[in-house]
């Protein structure tokens, strides 16, 4: 969804004399009438088939991924959860007009090519497939030699604020409904979604019925559908991405706590990075394809270090005294449950991954502990200690002791 | 309708609606002014400068969410059986400019969807068995009064331009605006004065990629931007594109000093933190005039120590009186005897703040579900209408036949109707009003900063909010005005000024200020939480009237009683905190929670928890 601006079925019809935008042309290139829509009927939705051939369209115009400035927290935390999606994914809080969703938008591009089922909507694997159809209501089991797969782009699909909970569960197809009668399952972000990433910006003024939703499916994997006379179960596992500026609200503690990582972005103050940043962005606002173009090798090669440490991570493995840190380190820190650990665990392994290495050690281990730990920390208002400090200190105090007793 | 032209004053603003008509990618302007400045016939205006065609779409207040991002065509779609969509306001303006009048009055989820279809130069349609992406990259012009509450930071960080806020015009302006509004202007002379305007622009569009800036050019806005605490790194694109305009509009190709001024004045400052010592800010300004150096590192070199004495100078200020009060606020807690005459108030605890802001009604809110109900009783939720409707139609078609009735493509029966199911989702407004006068103050601003923490932690459940007023000296002031957030509030709540007289009028009146605002925000529930021994001594006049400190015993009294029951009559509750250490002395503070028709409690070494209890209960 992030990628395909549609274009506009009724460009401005008779009111054709828009106001030249010199310095913007990636927003007027998205907009732009293509040829494939211009025939279309002015008002009417595109029928089903339509719709998936204009998101299958893919736009390269979002900015490069790897030509965004600083913000390595971010861009890290978004790359460990590609090579390990169970980390379960990021939140990105911070400052405004930093670049949070220009670079979550930016991963669609880096993101390597997973199979699926041909034209399966739920973007299912052979496994999954085969599981859910086989001998179902009676149909024939299916061979799954015999099913065709297609390779398609991990999907990053947008939930906006304003969604409605059948468009992001889905619910019948009205249209099918209407005319011919059959019930028939129209699938919802969270279908789009499956094997990908669900990227909400402004997450903490999402309202609270969707966030029950999201609650409950990234809790199961699942999404299940009892509506209207229908009822489907679909697999519903995606990498969470929220944002947001903590002084819009605060986000509830549940849906906090599902959240893997929790990035922290702040305003950049070094003047020759900003002037980088400016520099960079003028280049692109005025030739964004050329621009891409200029740094394709580099997303290339991120996207390769990507899938090598993806294939690389099956093989690392970790001490268990590096375990038993960890273990102090959440304890120390009065970490309620064992996400904290397993959530370590697992970002600190695609972390030593990432690195080409086959080990962790307690140097991955502290490179990520902020991520993993900053929102599981107890929020006291008053504290005036930061999180992030608080977890350095103790992760110091952890070090220490290990060093002492070996 | 009076031209652009024509209008006399607010030349800032004229100016910085003219930058936005040369380059759109300013992406807006926002004009803060007083009632009746005009502000808003400029803002109607701007269109008068545009290219022909351009649209220019009027925003009303009470705009929904449907009409706002688009929808479902109710008539169309019943007509030919087809889902038939219709474009929101955002996406009607693609291309053009969104005009919102009172902007700081728009409710929260409005403007959340106005800053996302700014951030993605679309909006995203995801409703009622819809999935569409409609283009809406449009400038936003907007308006209000900062007498009415300011405006969302997000959304003005998506706006270039913030014209510096100006009162009044001057005289002579003014009568010449009366003169304008009653006719006097020759319809022909602002004609031809509108054509040259236009021309004016036309000529700077083509001149603004031939602009050129200088890396001293840039790094001396960015290096402003810094000082002055601006958030964020958006806003260097902003100033840029402005100086740049700035530089179109005039038809020169480099941008010179008086661009680097405008774009300053008009994109940085704004938006300032932190306001820099002159002689820094003047140097930072003089930076790009001073020849270039030779060589890039040693620009950076020469810049940095003016940066770094400043900073620190900064760091110092900000942290020293802070830990003082740190330092006090615990002190004075070791001095208080712990559970003296506390009074427990778990056991009053009541199931009651489950139940607030959930309730579902038929027209407000956000659209949650759609219920069987009658037609008239509220909105029609067309889809789950339809869907019930569905499986009857080739009987119902059948029947009408055999009847000999024609029938359209659909047809719908009373009991096919659902109707929209709204939450409505603010949940309670509590403003604080803390007594920081006398040598009580820290104690209370103390407990009062907990409860507000305390709130704030569960604030996400029912969307509450809260609000904090502090007051002392000549008048109240508003230390938070509503927010929800716990980071908003610890810093603004950081550092407060205490001691002097009690303008307990002023605070009365100001917390009451808020709850209007409030509530024509949407928020109905709304909570006074005073905590004060309601002892006033500086009249509501002292806080206009710098002279007017002292007033008779009575006056003061009858003063507080009158805003106390407007307050009462107006349906706020409230709650009153007594937190007088000497028993004996009270008296001030029940009268006042009479008065207010609220609650009464004493708490002299009151935790925070006891106060949110009170508040909850």
């Amino acid at each position: 969804m992030t990628q395909t601006v549609k274009a506009a079925k009724k460009t401005s019809s008779s009111k054709a004399a828009a106001p030249a935008k010199a310095a913007a042309p990636a927003k007027a290139k998205a907009a732009a009438p293509s040829k494939a829509k211009a025939t279309a009927p002015a008002k009417v939705t595109a029928t089903p088939e339509a719709k998936k051939a204009s998101s299958k369209k893919k736009s390269a115009m979002a900015f490069p991924f790897t030509a965004i400035v600083g913000q390595e927290e971010m861009k890290l935390s978004l790359i460990l959860n590609i090579i390990d999606p169970r980390i379960g994914g990021v939140l990105v809080m911070g400052h405004r007009g930093t670049g949070k969703s220009t670079t979550v938008r930016a991963l669609a591009e880096v993101l390597p090519l997973i199979p699926r089922v041909k034209d399966d909507i739920y973007n299912r694997t052979v496994e999954q497939y085969v599981e859910a159809e086989s001998g179902k209501k009676g149909t024939p089991a299916i061979n799954p030699e015999e099913v065709k797969t297609e390779m398609i782009p991990v999907p990053v699909v947008d939930l906006p604020l304003g969604a409605t909970e059948d468009r992001v569960c889905g619910t019948i197809d009205i249209e099918k409904a209407l005319t011919s009668g059959v019930k028939a399952f129209e699938p919802g972000l969270l279908a789009q979604s499956n094997r990908g990433f669900l990227y909400i910006d402004e997450v903490n003024l999402l309202d609270d019925h969707l966030v029950d939703v999201l609650l409950d499916v990234a809790a199961s994997g699942k999404n299940v559908v009892e509506r209207e006379g229908i009822s489907i179960r679909h697999p519903a596992r995606f990498v969470l991405v929220g944002s947001g500026n903590p002084e819009e609200g605060e986000l509830r503690p549940q849906l906090l706590d599902r959240f893997g990582l929790h990035a922290r972005i702040i305003t950049i103050n070094d003047v020759a990075k900003r002037v980088e940043i400016v520099k960079r962005r003028r280049e692109y606002d005025e030739d964004p394809e050329s621009y891409v173009k200029k740094v394709t090798r580099d997303q290339q090669k991120l996207q390769k270090k990507i899938v090598a440490a993806q294939d690389l991570l099956p093989q690392v493995t970790m001490d268990d005294k590096v375990l038993t840190d960890i273990a102090r380190l959440c304890m120390n820190l009065g970490i309620d449950g064992h996400r904290g650990e397993l959530t370590i665990t697992r970002t600190a392994h695609a972390y030593a991954a990432y690195l080409g290495k086959t080990t962790v050690t307690m140097a991955h281990v502290k490179e990520v502990a902020g991520l993993c730990l900053r929102h599981r920390l107890r929020k006291d208002p008053l504290e005036t200690v930061d999180a992030g400090e608080k977890i350095e200190r103790e992760l110091a105090k952890v070090l220490g002791e290990g060093e002492a007793a070996a | 309708m009076i031209a652009f032209t024509d209008i006399v004053g607010m030349d800032l603003a004229k100016q910085a609606l003219m930058l936005l008509a040369v380059d759109p990618s300013l992406c807006g302007v926002v004009i803060p002014s007083a009632v009746g400045s005009g502000k808003s016939t400029l803002a109607r205006a701007f269109a008068d400068i545009l290219p022909e065609g351009t649209p220019f779409v009027d925003l009303p207040l009470n705009v929904t969410e449907d009409r706002l991002i688009g929808g479902v065509d109710l008539e169309a779609t019943l007509a030919t059986g087809l889902r038939v969509v219709q474009h929101g306001v955002l996406s009607k303006a693609h291309k053009g400019v969104l005009y919102v009048d009172s902007l700081s009055l728009l409710d929260s989820s409005a403007v959340s969807h106005i800053m996302d279809a700014m951030s993605r130069g679309a909006v995203i349609v995801e409703r009622e068995g819809l999935s569409e992406v409609h283009p809406a990259d449009f400038m936003l012009v907007g308006t209000y009064d900062p007498s009415d509450g300011e405006v969302r930071m997000g959304l003005l960080d998506r706006v270039g331009i913030i014209v510096p806020f100006a009162t009044q015009n001057d005289y002579r302006a003014r009568k010449k605006i009366v003169s304008t509004v009653l006719g006097e202007r020759n319809s022909e002379d602002t004609q031809d004065e509108l054509r040259m305007l236009r021309g004016l622009i036309e000529a700077a569009r083509v001149q603004l990629p031939n602009v050129s800036m200088t890396k001293e050019q840039i790094k001396g806005l960015i290096q402003t931007a810094i000082s002055l605490g601006v958030e964020g790194n958006r806003v260097d694109i902003f100033s840029i594109r402005c100086a740049i305009a700035s530089a179109a509009l005039a038809q020169r190709t480099e941008v010179d000093d008086e661009d680097l001024k405008l774009a300053v004045k008009l994109v940085l400052v704004p938006r300032a933190t932190r306001m820099p010592e002159r002689e820094a800010a003047e140097e930072e300004m003089q930076g790009p005039d001073e020849p270039p150096p030779p060589e890039e590192t040693e620009a950076e070199d020469e810049e940095a120590p003016a940066d770094t004495p400043d900073a620190d100078a900064e760091e110092e200020q900000e942290e020293t009186p802070d830990m003082i009060e740190e330092l006090m606020m615990e002190a004075m807690e070791t001095e208080l005897p712990d559970n003296i005459l506390n009074i427990s108030l778990a056991s009053k605890k009541k199931a009651k703040s489950g139940s607030r802001g959930e309730a579902l009604n038929n027209r407000r809110g956000r659209f949650v579900r759609a219920q069987e109900g009658e037609m008239k009783s509220g909105k029609v939720a067309l889809i789950p209408t339809l869907i019930s409707a569905a499986p009857w139609q080739a009987t119902r078609k059948e029947e009408k036949r055999k009847k000999g009735i024609k029938t359209g493509a659909l047809i719908i029966n009373k009991e096919d109707v659902k109707i929209k199911k709204f939450r409505d989702k603010s949940g309670t407004l509590f403003i604080f009003m803390v007594d920081a006068s006398g040598s009580m103050a820290l104690n209370r601003m103390r407990q009062a900063k907990g409860a507000v923490a305390s709130l704030l932690q569960n604030a996400y459940v029912h969307r509450d909010q809260v609000a904090l007023i502090s007051f002392r000296g000549k008048s109240a002031q508003v230390l938070l005005p509503p927010s929800q957030s716990v980071d908003r509030a610890k810093r603004e709540l950081d550092v407060l000024p205490t001691g002097g007289g009690t303008p307990l009028a002023s605070a009365l009146f100001t917390g009451w200020e808020t709850a209007k605002l409030a509530r024509t925000k949407g928020i109905s529930q709304i909570m006074f939480v005073m905590i004060t021994d309601g002892r006033g001594n500086i009249p509501l006049q002292a806080s206009y009237e710098p002279n007017a400190e002292k007033a008779p015993k009575e006056e003061l009294e009858k003063e507080i009683e009158a805003i106390a029951l407007s307050i009462q009559a107006d349906g706020v509750a409230s709650i009153v905190i007594d937190t007088q250490m000497n028993y004996l002395s009270r008296g001030e503070a029940p009268k006042l929670a009479q008065k207010l028709g609220g609650r009464y409690f004493y708490l002299p070494n009151a935790k925070a928890e006891q106060i949110v209890e009170a508040a909850l209960s």
